[in-house]
């Protein structure tokens, strides 16, 4: 493995799902050639609306799907070259996931540790009964449920939100991984407890030096925790680049509309001219940038030729012919 | 039969909906003991429990023995009389409900078990096992059963127990399976299976251990009711004599006293208690699975506040609203639910007024009555928010609503005030058009034409930038956003005065969040009714309300101009809420959001409600601060009793 090998990275990662009724053709492209990277220790962001495929990429990451193409590379090595059941619990023990509902992510019949527990019992067969329930006891404290022995004996419906979110991530890190995939794992919650969640996802980095790729349509939340920060439209990656370049220069009139619409207590309105319309579902897509019917920019060549992610500044990249 | 809910209830306020582990051990017990039906169920299943497992000791004789006087009518020694063979009825019945038992237990057991593992195995494998698994279960739904039962025990000459057993459970799961099929399809898709997956557990893991443990309601409710039917099957075909005629049951005895038309004779309690018999058992499955389906339901259980309400002022003559110019006068409103543990406080004497044309912003955290507070005042409140009104006043358009019946309700209902939901796919009725939808709200609501209907519709869809093209669509077919600007649609259909929104907007992105928002408003200025807007999110008030009123424990801990509340906040609690929002603004700072939980309702702190998370607690906080009057703005907060208090200013800065 080269020094220069990120954590994860992912080639042309592709996924379509086959729509419509049985005979149907349709092919909805949910993602569509995306490459990404995560590094060690890094925390990235990936940012979009509801339908941009950002979830399906947190999916084919933690292999709940199988990528229609391209390949993800885990540590240099290729992760469709894992065919044994070791190696695939080996790379979930890795790569977990952090789930977006804290109401439907635990299993309701079981106390509150049983995930954690068969976490323990499926990837680390070395740890003995015993010192098990230390093990337990080390990752509630360390996701903040205190006292962590009381806290792991109690049922779903015992616990706030804010608390299950806190279960959902001591799942994780039973697992001793490298990275977390955390999808939308604040969007359900209080806005006053989003800060503890996001501050926790910090804590982890520092102190187990976890990646975290953090998954949301909420780019203020997305500045607080990521180092760098991906933008996701309709299936294509549109921009990347360090979070606050992106923030401060956004290229991509996509990135420039979701900065627009971020809602700022403590911020007068802005004035932008937001554009009407959501994102489209892709099926069976023609070449041309996906974004154009609601752009403000577009051109001609936007409706013939897909933009590809090219460099505008140090790091930063994005997909638009105007940019 | 039932349907057992096992969703959570994610988002929303007003008492959480039990999992479906819930009461069990202890709680078990004490749900058991509090609920009639299932106190009158176990009663009923103990006592023929005890007679079934020592019916030697309990009856007279052994019941077969014909050594009585044949036909007696009842008597101290025979208490049902005697057969026309000489024996005694009740030492019949009692060594009969041993096989009941039996078969109930035995075919509940077995159906149950069939039912578990076709139903699960089905709906979580899908596709062609799902295919052939379902065909099987429907054919068995639609087999006449009794008539091919007749065949099969005509065939074997004479049915003994264990083909009985057999039959009747290889037949009676499918009802079962059906159900656990269908709860299985909507855990599916649940989040705690797909983390299990991600963990690398098996296929046979998930079902036994994580799907199985989920659904103990509806397995438990599917085995009372297989019980039950089989105590009535059991019976009947023993009585057309297809059973063993030398057993022992209550459907032999029947078959017997039949053939001797002993209720033509002297007899008649040889022929009716073994019917008495089977209904009492049934009866006691069957309330059994009543009351165990409200135990894992506690919003079936409609139940009163056992408490003397607090005292109450409706009773006192109305009072005319302190001003023509509010459109909603809230006075002193409390509201209670019932709770295991003693009534909870909802909405604790909260007084509000909104202006004609105003935009009110309520906002808290969830769990703090913002959400009862507006179902109060919509006389909503209903299963499952099965809150009560218990003091206070609430003055609508001049009339006091908390009192209004049904009736007149219905007539300023969505013509005077609308309401509109947080989330529009489940406000909206997935089967009918949004044309349908609004034809029925007009219908209930007024006498217009159905011209004056479709013409209405069409403008009000126009209204928030909707093609009329989409009143043939289906909810289904509308975006997100789409959907919930329909339902503000419908909320205008009558140009009300008032529209009340309850989060309508948090299911959405934060692009189609921010324009439907600002659609508001915009109607709101056009068409100039008022506006009450609850949301836990105040950076969506900032730029749209006039007025914001800031909840917590059910008291209103601010009350102010919506400016001066964001540029100046006075209470800890309001600084706290927008201290909880990265920016991407300025400087990245550290924020720590508001640690810990609101409290529970039931046993709220004394004192100040906010001090065990605030940052300014002092001792002075042990006692219950009031809403001070401070340049206009309202807050309950002790720094502002007396502007000496230097923490006041400081806390200020």
């Amino acid at each position: 493995m080269s020094v220069s090998e990120p954590l994860l990275r992912t080639e042309g990662l592709t996924r379509h799902f086959r729509v419509g009724g049985l005979v149907s053709r349709q092919m909805l492209h949910a993602v569509d050639d995306v490459s990404l990277e995560i590094g060690r220790g890094e925390i990235v962001a990936l940012v979009g609306e509801s339908g941009s495929g950002k979830s399906t990429i947190a999916r084919l990451l933690a292999k709940v799907y199988e990528p229609t193409g391209g390949e993800i590379h885990f540590e240099g090595r290729p992760v469709s070259s894992f065919r044994s059941r070791r190696d695939r619990l080996a790379y979930s023990s890795n790569v977990p996931m952090v789930f977006q509902d804290p109401y439907s992510s635990i299993t309701p019949a079981y106390r509150v540790d049983h995930g954690v527990a068969r976490a323990l019992k499926l990837h680390r067969r070395d740890i003995g009964r015993g010192e098990r329930r230390r093990e337990i006891e080390r990752v509630f404290d360390s996701v903040g449920l205190a006292p962590a022995r009381a806290s792991a004996r109690k049922f779903p419906h015992e616990l706030s939100g804010g608390q299950r979110q806190r279960v959902g991530f001591a799942q994780a890190l039973a697992f001793q991984p490298k990275l977390i995939i955390a999808d939308e794992p604040v969007s359900m919650l209080d806005v006053s407890i989003r800060i503890g969640i996001l501050n926790l996802m910090l804590d982890l980095r520092e102190r187990e030096g976890v990646s975290f790729l953090y998954i949301t349509h909420d780019v203020a939340s997305a500045r607080y925790v990521a180092d760098r920060v991906l933008v996701m439209y309709a299936g294509h990656l549109v921009e990347e680049g360090p979070t606050e370049e992106v923030l401060q220069r956004p290229k991509h009139p996509y990135t420039q509309l979701l900065l627009s619409a971020v809602p700022d207590p403590r911020a007068e309105m802005n004035v932008v001219e937001t554009v009407a319309g959501e994102p489209p579902k892709v099926v069976d897509p023609q070449p041309g940038c996906r974004f154009r019917e609601r752009c403000p920019l577009a051109i001609a060549r936007c409706g013939v030729e897909t933009p590809l992610l090219r460099a505008l500044g140090p790091a930063h990249r994005a997909a638009c012919h105007v940019a | 039969m039932t349907t057992v809910t096992v969703e959570g209830h994610p988002g929303s306020e007003g008492p959480p909906v039990a999992e479906a582990r819930r009461g069990f051990g202890i709680d078990l017990v004490r749900a058991i003991v509090r609920n009639k039906k299932a106190l009158v169920g176990v009663a009923l299943l103990v006592f023929f429990l005890v007679l079934a497992l020592f019916p030697g000791q309990i009856a007279p004789d052994d019941g077969q023995a014909e050594i009585f006087q044949p036909g007696l009518g009842a008597s101290w020694h025979h208490w049902f009389g005697t057969t026309a063979y000489g024996q005694d009825v009740l030492s019949q019945l009692i060594w009969g409900t041993r096989q009941s038992i039996v078969i109930a237990f035995a075919v509940g057991g077995l159906a149950t078990a069939i039912a578990v593992i076709v139903g699960v195995s089905a709906a979580y494998l899908g596709g062609v096992a799902d295919g052939v698994l379902s065909l099987v279960t429907d054919v068995i739904l639609v087999i006449p059963i009794f008539p091919l039962i007749i065949v099969i025990a005509a065939y074997k000459k004479s049915a003994g127990l264990f083909t009985l057993i057999i039959v009747l459970g290889a037949l009676g799961w499918s009802y079962g399976a059906r159900q656990l099929r269908s709860q299985t399809l909507s855990l599916r898709t649940r989040d705690f299976l797909e983390s299990a997956r991600v963990r690398g557990e098996r296929k046979l893991y998930i079902i036994v251990y994580e799907i199985i443990p989920t659904m103990t309601s509806l397995i438990v409710a599917s085995f009372l009711g297989a019980a039950l039917y089989a105590v009535l099957f059991a019976a009947g075909l023993q009585f057309i004599g297809l059973g063993d005629p030398n057993s022992q049951s209550w459907g032999t005895m029947l078959y017997w006293a039949e053939n001797n038309e002993a209720l033509g004779a002297n007899m008649v309690l040889w022929a009716i208690m073994p019917g008495v018999c089977v209904a009492l058992l049934g009866a006691a499955f069957a309330l059994l699975n009543y009351a165990f389906d409200e135990i894992s339901n506690p919003a079936l259980r409609l139940r009163r506040l056992d408490k003397p309400p607090a005292p109450d002022r409706r009773d006192a003559a109305p009072l005319a609203p302190s001003s023509p110019e509010n459109i909603l006068e809230v006075r002193g409103l409390t509201v209670a639910y019932t709770s295991d543990d003693g009534p909870v406080i909802a909405v604790d004497g909260v007084d509000l007024e909104v202006a004609r044309g105003e935009f009110l912003g309520i906002v808290g955290e969830s769990g703090c009555g913002k959400s009862t507070l507006l179902y109060s005042i919509t006389r909503l409140l209903g299963p499952p928010f099965s809150g009560e009104i218990v003091g206070g006043e609430v003055i609508f358009n001049g009339r006091e609503i908390a009192t209004l019946g049904e009736r007149q309700l219905r007539h300023i209902r969505w013509r005077e005030f609308s309401v509109v939901m947080q989330s529009a796919m489940n406000a909206l009725n997935p089967v009918l058009t949004i044309e349908a939808q609004m034809r029925d709200a007009c219908k209930a609501h007024s006498t217009m034409s159905s011209k004056e209907i479709a013409d209405r519709s069409r403008e009000v869809l126009r209204l928030v930038s909707i093609d009329p093209i989409h009143l043939k669509s289906y909810p289904h077919q509308l975006s997100g956003g789409m959907r919930q600007r329909a339902m503000i649609a419908m909320a205008l259909l009558f140009t009300p005065d008032l529209v009340i929104m309850d989060e309508p907007t948090s299911a959405l992105d934060v692009v189609a969040q921010r324009s439907l928002m600002a659609q508001i408003k915009e109607l709101q200025r056009r068409l100039g009714f008022a506006v009450i807007f609850v949301t836990h999110d105040m950076s969506l008030v900032r730029h749209f309300s006039d007025r914001v009123l800031v909840m917590y424990a059910a008291q209103v801990s601010e009350l102010g101009r919506t400016r001066q509340v964001f540029e100046k906040p006075l209470h800890p609690y309001t600084r706290a809420l927008l201290d909880a929002y990265p920016s991407i603004h300025g400087p990245k700072v550290a924020l720590r959001g508001i640690p810990g939980a609101p409290p529970n309702l039931g046993a709220p702190p004394a004192g100040c409600r906010f001090a065990p998370r605030c940052v300014h607690a002092t001792a002075r906080c042990q006692i219950a601060p009031s809403l001070l009057d401070v340049d206009g703005e309202l807050v309950r907060c002790v720094l502002y009793e007396d502007a000496e208090v230097p923490a006041a200013a400081e806390a200020r800065a």
